[in-house]
C-alpha cells in the first residue's frame, strides 16, 4: 500500500510539475521521504546501465537511448538530466506501473559522480560506464581524486565496468578487476606527441605516483600512458575509435564503421564511443549503430547555431569550472580556416550555487587563441576583468581583445558587418543572456 | 631576482601556477631582471639562492608524496623563513610545515615540524567555500576560494582573520599561518592576481621600494567586483 501510494503521489507531482514547468527532482524527493527504500521495493528491468564521470554523461545517455530505441528496445532514462537520487527516483517511478514494475527493457541511469553511492545503494547496475575524471566544479567537487573516491564507493562487485582506457585515473577502477570492458581511441591524426595544456593531470601515476610517460596525447591527460615505475599502463581496448578526420568531420569505429560528426571536434568522440560500446554489448549491430549516430545532433542544446544581424555563429555550451570543456571549444574555434571571432562570457559561475571563484580560468589554455584563424576576441560578463587579467598572460596581441561587462553591449558590438564566423563560448548559467540577443537557427 | 616555484607539476591545482607569473611581471615592470626556476620531486635546490619561493596546492595523495621529498629542505626552509625573505604557500601545501598530518584513514604523517599545529583530514569530507579574510599585513581584505578536507588545530600565528567562509577549523575564525614573511593560506588558485594589494606588498618587500602598479587595472577591478559580490552574500 505504501509503495502504491508513493508511486501514485510521485506520478501526480511529476504530472503537475510538468504543467507548471518545475524540475524533475522534487517528486522523487518527496517519494523518498514517504518511502526511503522505494527504489528497492519496485521491480526494475533485468538490464540496468549506469553512467557517471565528469563530462559527457548527458550526451552519452541521450545517444544510448537514441540507439537502443531505434533498434526496438524500450528504455527508461533520465532525459531531463536530474541525476542525483531524487531525479533518478522521479524517473524510475514515472516509468513504473502503480504495482511497482518498471515498464522497460532497459533502465538507463545518468548519475551524478559525487553522490553516485547514494543512488546505487538501492540499485544494482548490470553495467556501469565511467566516462572520465576531469577538473570540474572545483567549488563543489574538490578535485578529481576526491571524486574518484566517491565513485569507488558506488561500484558493486558484480557490476560490469565499462571504462575509458585513455583516462589514467578512470582506468584505476578496472585495475586487477575481471569484469571490465574497455573503450578508447587508437593513435589519432589529431594527437599531440608533446602535450599543449596549462597543466597535466596525467604527469604522475595515479597508483604509485612515479612519473608517467605518454606515447600520444589525444588531449590533456587523455591518451596512451604508462607508468615509468610500477608498470601501470593504458589497457588494450575492446571497442575503439580507430581513426578521425576533423577536417572532413568523421570518425571510424573498430576499423569498420564510419560516423560523420555534426560538430568537427574531439568533443563528442568519447560520448559516441561509449554509446557504441554500450549498444554493442546490448547486442546491436555495429553498422546499425553507426547509421543511427551519423550526423547525430544532440538534443540537449549544447551546440546552438545562431544569426546575429547578418553574421552567423555557433554557441558552444561549455562548462564553467571545467577547463577541458573550454579547451575543446577553443579548438573548434581555432579550426575555423575562414576566420572566426570568439566571444567568451563569464557572468555567473554557476546556475546551481553561488561562487565568485574564477581560478579555473587559469587552467584553460587560452593561449590557443593566439592563432591566425582567430581575428577578434570579445570578453564579457561580470567577471570580464578576471578574464582580461587571464588573457593578459597569453601572447595574444591585446588589441585583438574587446571587453564588455554588459552582455547585451557585447552582442551589439558583434552585430557588425564583419565577415568572421562567431563562436560563442560560455556555460549553461550564462548562455540565455546571450541567446536572448540572437536569432537561433 | 630569482624566484623558485617548487613542486610546480604536482602541487598545481586550479591555476596556482599563476602566482609566480604575477610576481615576475610586477618585478620586471619595476625594472628587475627575473628568472624563475621550476623544480619538482627528486630535484635538489639550494633555497638560499632564491629571493622568493612559492608552493601551490595539491590533492591529498600528492601532498603526501611531496611531503616525503620536502623533508629534505627542513633546515634550509627554516633558515629561509628566518632570513625574512618571502615564502608563499597556498592550499594544503603549508600543512606540511606542521607537526603531523593525519589522513582520512587515520594514518599519521610527520610534517616538517617548523610549527606546532596538527592537521586532520576527514575522509569523504570537502570544505569548499569562497572566503573574505583580513590578513595580518593590512586592513584590506583578501578574497579567494578554499577547497580542503582538513581541519587544522594549534596555529599560533594565523595569517588571516576570516569574516566570510571557513578558517583553519570549524571553531576558529583564523586562517593560515604566518611567520616573518612566510605566508601560508588555504586559499587556492591565483591568489596574487585576485588580490593585487597582496602582490604589491610582496613586491615592495623584495624591492625595498614601491613597485610599479599601473599594469594592475584589471586585477584591481576584478578584486573590487569579487569583494562586492562576496560582501553581498554576507548580508
Amino acid at each position: 500500500m505504501k509503495k502504491f501510494l508513493t508511486i501514485l503521489i510521485c506520478k501526480l507531482l511529476r504530472f503537475v510539475g510538468k504543467l507548471i514547468g518545475k524540475g524533475s527532482s522534487m517528486p522523487g524527493q518527496i517519494a523518498l521521504k514517504l518511502c526511503p527504500d522505494i527504489l528497492k521495493r519496485v521491480t526494475l528491468p533485468k538490464h540496468i546501465i549506469a553512467i557517471t564521470g565528469s563530462n559527457g554523461k548527458t550526451s552519452t545517455v541521450e545517444m544510448i537511448a537514441h540507439i537502443l530505441t531505434k533498434n526496438g528496445k524500450t528504455v527508461a532514462w533520465n532525459r531531463e538530466g536530474s541525476n542525483q537520487i531524487e531525479g533518478v527516483t522521479t524517473m524510475v517511478l514515472s516509468n513504473a506501473t502503480l504495482g511497482g514494475k518498471v515498464k522497460a527493457d532497459i533502465l538507463l541511469i545518468e548519475s551524478d559522480e559525487r553522490y553516485a553511492k547514494k543512488t546505487f545503494s538501492y540499485i544494482d547496475a548490470t553495467d556501469y560506464v565511467i566516462t572520465n575524471l576531469y577538473r570540474d566544479q572545483l567549488t563543489r567537487n574538490g578535485h578529481p581524486e576526491f571524486v574518484f573516491d566517491a565513485i569507488a564507493e558506488s561500484i558493486h562487485d558484480n557490476t560490469r565496468l565499462i571504462l575509458n582506457a585513455d583516462d589514467p585515473l578512470v582506468s584505476v577502477f578496472g585495475n586487477g578487476r575481471e569484469n571490465v570492458v574497455w573503450f578508447g581511441a587508437d593513435e589519432l591524426s589529431s594527437d599531440e606527441k608533446e602535450l599543449h595544456s596549462v597543466y597535466n593531470d596525467g604527469a604522475y601515476c595515479p597508483i604509485c605516483k612515479a612519473p608517467m610517460a605518454y606515447t600520444t596525447h589525444h588531449y590533456n591527460h587523455i591518451g596512451h600512458y604508462a607508468c615509468t615505475a610500477c608498470g601501470y599502463h593504458r589497457h588494450d581496448t575492446d571497442y575503439a575509435v580507430t581513426a578521425v578526420d576533423l577536417k572532413e568531420g568523421w570518425l571510424e569505429l573498430d576499423g569498420k564503421y564510419r560516423v560523420s560528426l555534426a560538430l568537427k571536434s574531439l568533443y563528442n568522440i568519447y560520448n559516441i564511443l561509449a554509446a557504441y560500446t554500450v549498444a554493442r554489448l546490448v547486442g546491436i549491430d555495429g553498422q546499425a549503430i553507426a547509421d543511427d549516430m551519423n550526423d547525430y545532433v544532440l538534443k540537449n542544446g549544447r551546440v546552438i547555431n545562431f544569426k546575429l544581424g547578418d553574421r552567423s555563429g555557433t554557441l558552444l555550451t561549455s562548462k564553467h569550472e571545467n577547463s577541458i570543456s573550454y579547451d575543446h571549444s577553443l579548438r573548434v574555434a581555432c579550426a575555423c580556416d575562414s576566420g572566426a571571432d570568439v566571444l567568451i562570457i563569464v557572468d555567473a559561475v554557476s546556475r546551481k550555487y553561488f561562487t565568485s571563484d574564477v581560478s579555473w580560468l587559469w587552467d584553460i589554455d587560452f593561449e590557443m587563441l593566439n592563432h591566425d584563424n582567430i581575428h577578434e576576441i570579445v570578453l564579457a560578463g561580470a567577471y570580464v576583468n578576471d578574464l582580461a587579467s587571464r588573457f593578459s598572460y597569453t601572447n595574444i596581441p591585446q588589441e585583438k581583445i574587446k571587453l564588455f561587462e554588459d552582455i547585451a553591449e557585447a552582442a551589439d558590438y558583434l552585430k557588425s558587418d564583419r565577415k568572421e564566423y562567431i563562436y560563442g563560448i560560455t556555460c549553461f548559467s550564462d548562455k540565455e543572456k546571450f541567446l536572448s540577443k540572437v536569432e537561433e537557427v | 631576482m630569482k624566484l623558485l616555484h617548487l613542486y610546480h607539476d604536482i602541487m598545481n591545482l586550479y591555476g596556482d601556477y599563476a602566482n609566480i607569473l604575477a610576481l615576475q611581471r610586477i618585478l620586471e615592470k619595476s625594472g628587475e631582471e627575473v628568472t624563475i626556476d621550476r623544480l619538482s620531486l627528486n630535484d635538489s635546490a639550494s633555497l638560499d639562492d632564491y629571493d622568493f619561493i612559492f608552493i601551490g596546492s595539491g590533492t591529498e595523495k600528492n601532498q603526501k608524496v611531496v611531503l616525503a621529498d620536502f623533508v629534505k629542505y627542513k633546515d634550509q626552509l627554516a633558515d629561509f623563513i628566518a632570513s625574512g625573505k618571502p615564502l608563499l604557500m597556498t592550499g594544503n601545501s603549508f600543512e606540511m610545515l606542521g607537526k603531523t598530518i593525519t589522513d582520512g584513514d587515520g594514518k599519521v604523517y610527520d610534517g616538517l615540524s617548523l610549527y606546532d599545529f596538527t592537521v586532520t583530514e576527514e575522509r569523504g569530507k570537502r570544505y569548499t567555500n569562497d572566503i573574505i579574510a583580513t590578513p595580518c599585513i593590512s586592513d584590506q581584505p583578501i578574497v579567494g576560494f578554499i577547497n580542503k578536507s582538513s581541519m587544522i588545530y594549534g596555529v599560533k600565528n594565523p595569517m588571516n582573520t576570516v569574516t566570510f567562509g571557513i578558517g583553519n577549523n570549524s571553531d576558529e575564525m583564523t586562517e593560515g599561518v604566518t611567520d616573518k614573511h612566510f605566508y601560508g593560506t588555504h586559499i587556492t588558485g591565483p591568489v596574487l592576481q585576485k588580490n593585487p594589494h597582496f602582490l604589491v606588498y610582496i613586491a615592495e618587500l623584495m624591492l625595498g621600494k614601491k613597485p610599479f602598479e599601473d599594469h594592475l587595472t584589471y586585477e584591481k577591478k576584478g578584486y573590487e567586483n569579487t569583494l562586492k559580490k562576496l560582501s553581498e552574500r554576507i548580508k
